[in-house]
């Protein structure tokens, strides 16, 4: 067994799959990059130049110098913190409910939330448009985080986690005198941070990525999101005469992602992995 | 007396407020990408380039002459539509949008857009100013739908040095065949002579670039391919032909294979074949690499229209318009809309530099637009140039469908035949759905 496979408690075959699969997954994260570095001429000549230098920084120069990327940077940073706030306080409250109190149609209510799940965004778009529209919405922080505090699965996510919380908790609390609200706020809420975590950080991806709702209800260039106005500022056959642009975007778009996995690092594992919810 | 001249300044400071000077806004759309770092503050239109670099210094340049007007410039990720869709289900649709004039049709057909015969005789410009494309593919049922602003097609782009080589020059320009028979034959003497393939082809993704083949060579052959709003007539012995020959150029090796439009952009200013059959828009790249000492294409670039192989000359071609989106307008600002048209209109030029062709016939006569590199080669497709009837709705998804089914037939996934006839089963298909 090699030293690398006894650090990692694998064996070499299964060290040589994983590394190989490794490599699979970042070839195309370092292809973006070294694209992102060489001359949109040099690349439309042969995009194989990018093994090779000369390196340059032109495209993110070209991108730190569009005269509202900064205002789209801070417009996608207000609406996927906005989104994440706002889902985490109702999916909070929510599954908190959904756990521990007891209402009439409570069962059938959380159904009817879980349907959410089996229902496209593509199949409300239309009246969400047209609702949005005679609310005076678009173009507008609410019309573009509203949509996105509907969560279902962030409702049936805390629901889960609040109930693997032993009742005795809240029973001590009652005990104590605790308000219901209190209970909640004091005893549980904190207990649920790990899921808080989770939920938040795939929420503002979620809200960081999204495309096609700021695509159509911002359409005012002061209001776009930053991965449609990068977008925009792309001219017409970009993957050919402005590769090195298109992928310095991708890059550009991608860092506060990256900054956000490795604050939350963890977390993001423990989801995968299903940890979260124990 | 103090308290009288506090009431006065006060009266002067409310004043202040609601006066001033008071600007006519209009929003305007369009695509092109965002070069504002670059141009933002450049009102010098003739040091402008590219189509981004030139439109957005000539609006510079238009707010600079015009005070009392207030461009508000949406830009938006191309093509546009749908946030125009979105805007207009809104009710909130810009004043005046950048739009392809073979979409006009889409929009003009729901009622969505206003006919523009009004604000462009306000601006003084008539359609007999218009270049026969241009005013093609803005007419509409009888009515002028938008401004056109230049036409756009496809072009034999060439490798004038391989070309030589094969022997394929006279007087400095390319020799291209007048029938398919004439095609092949040089097809096969530049292979013979450069080991290279003749074309250069992308055929992976591309859909567009066979439609535009194949509708250049129906229009040239006189065939009906609409012969109503509902109906394709692709299953024609005009349409074989042409498909037929292209078929065969792959299977004999006579163009490159398997390339999308980025792949077979680098063969060509690579030097790996003798003609790329693409479109205007490619003109400035190309004498770019044309223009740089060391590059394969150093000096050995020329642009023609496609050759004559069947019937008459022609060319099918599109082009980008200015549109005015059905919505409520105040005089002033129906006024502010015509002075802009009127200064896009007198700019036409301008935008020529871009590499398409103008949608203005008296810029097409102007020694300036001559000089212009290979302008004089191509100006006669503003006059050829053709496009698909004013009732044909939903022609970008007709390409998508034709395209799919035309790349199968030429790289031999399915015999020519039956492909055109899935082609017009499909497009028919479509067309009978259009509400």
């Amino acid at each position: 067994m090699s030293a690398g496979a006894r650090r990692t408690g694998l064996s070499t075959p299964a060290l040589i799959g994983v590394i190989f699969g490794a490599m699979i997954m970042v070839a195309p994260l370092i292809w973006t990059l070294l694209l992102s570095f060489k001359s949109n001429a040099d690349l439309m000549r042969d995009s194989a130049t990018a093994f090779s230098g000369p390196y340059t920084l032109e495209n993110y120069g070209a991108i730190l110098q569009g005269s509202q990327v900064f205002r789209w940077l801070l417009n996608s940073a207000i609406v996927s913190l906005g989104t994440t706030a706002g889902v985490l306080i109702l999916c909070s409250l929510a599954g908190y409910g959904f756990a521990r109190l007891e209402f009439p149609f409570r069962r059938t209510l959380f159904v009817f939330v879980l349907l959410g799940l089996a229902i496209p965004e593509q199949a409300v778009i239309l009246p969400r448009h047209q609702l949005f529209a005679e609310l005076h919405l678009h173009n507008s922080y609410p019309g573009l985080i509203l949509p996105g505090l509907v969560a279902p699965f962030g409702v049936f996510f805390m629901t889960q986690y609040f109930r693997a919380i032993p009742r005795e908790l809240d029973e001590a609390a009652m005990l104590d005198g605790a308000s219901r609200f209190k209970q909640f706020w004091k005893v549980l809420l904190p207990l649920t941070i790990p899921a808080q975590a989770t939920l938040g950080v795939f929420t503002f991806l979620g809200s960081w990525n999204d495309y096609w709702w700021p695509l159509i209800s911002a359409t005012r260039s002061d209001r776009f999101t930053l991965t449609v106005g990068l977008a925009s500022s792309q001219m017409n056959y970009a993957q050919t005469s402005g590769l090195g642009f298109l992928m310095a975007q991708a890059v550009f778009a991608s860092i506060p992602i990256l900054i956000v996995y490795i604050i939350f690092q963890k977390q993001i594992v423990r989801a995968m992995a299903g940890a979260a919810v124990r | 007396m103090t308290r009288l001249a506090f009431l006065l300044l006060a009266i002067l400071a409310l004043g202040g407020c609601g006066g001033g000077e008071q600007k006519t806004e209009i929003v305007i759309q369009r695509f092109f990408g965002e070069c504002g770092a670059v141009y933002g503050q450049s009102i010098d239109v003739r040091a402008a380039e590219s189509e981004c670099g030139i439109l957005t210094t000539l609006i510079n340049r238009f707010e600079a002459e015009n005070p009392d007007i207030r461009l508000s410039v949406n830009v938006v990720a191309w093509p546009g539509y749908p946030q125009l869709a979105a805007q207009i289900a809104a009710g909130d649709p810009p004043d005046l949008v950048t739009m392809h004039q073979s979409v006009i049709s889409d929009y003009q057909g729901r009622g969505l857009l206003e006919p523009m015969d009004g604000v462009l005789r306000e601006a003084g410009i008539g359609p007999q100013s218009f270049t026969a494309a241009g005013r093609l593919g803005v007419t509409k049922s009888g009515q002028t739908y938008g401004m056109p602003w230049d036409t756009i097609g496809r072009l034999f782009h060439v490798n004038t040095r391989l070309m030589a080589q094969a022997g394929l020059m006279r007087d400095g320009r390319p020799i291209l065949p007048n029938s398919p028979e004439e095609l092949l034959d040089h097809a096969r003497r530049f292979r013979a002579a450069t080991g290279k393939p003749y074309l250069i082809q992308a055929h992976v993704n591309a859909p567009d670039t066979h439609v535009g083949i194949l509708y250049t060579y129906l229009l040239a052959q006189g065939a009906v391919i609409f012969p109503d709003a509902r109906h394709i007539r692709l299953n024609t012995p005009e349409a074989r032909r042409i498909v037929a020959l292209f078929r065969q150029i792959q299977a004999e090796g006579l163009t490159t294979r398997n390339q999308d439009f980025p792949g077979a952009t680098a063969s060509f200013i690579n030097g790996e074949g003798g003609i790329f059959p693409t479109g205007t828009w490619m003109i400035g790249p190309y004498d770019a690499e044309a223009a740089t000492p060391g590059q394969p294409l150093y000096k050995s670039y020329a642009v023609l229209p496609f050759p004559h192989l069947w019937g008459r000359d022609a060319a099918f071609v599109d082009g980008h318009a200015w549109v005015m989106p059905r919505r409520d307008r105040t005089p002033a600002q129906r006024q502010a809309l015509a002075r802009f048209l009127r200064f896009l209109a007198a700019h036409n030029f301008d935008w020529t530099r871009t590499g398409h062709l103008p949608a203005f016939q008296a810029v097409l006569a102007t020694p300036e637009f001559r000089a212009l590199p290979h302008r004089a080669d191509i100006a006669a497709m503003a006059a050829t140039g053709a496009q698909l009837p004013d009732y044909v709705r939903r022609q970008s998804a007709i390409q998508g469908l034709i395209g799919e089914e035309l790349e199968a037939a030429v790289t031999g996934i399915k015999p020519v035949e039956q492909a055109l006839a899935d082609a017009e089963r499909r497009v028919n298909e479509l067309l009978s759905q259009i509400l």
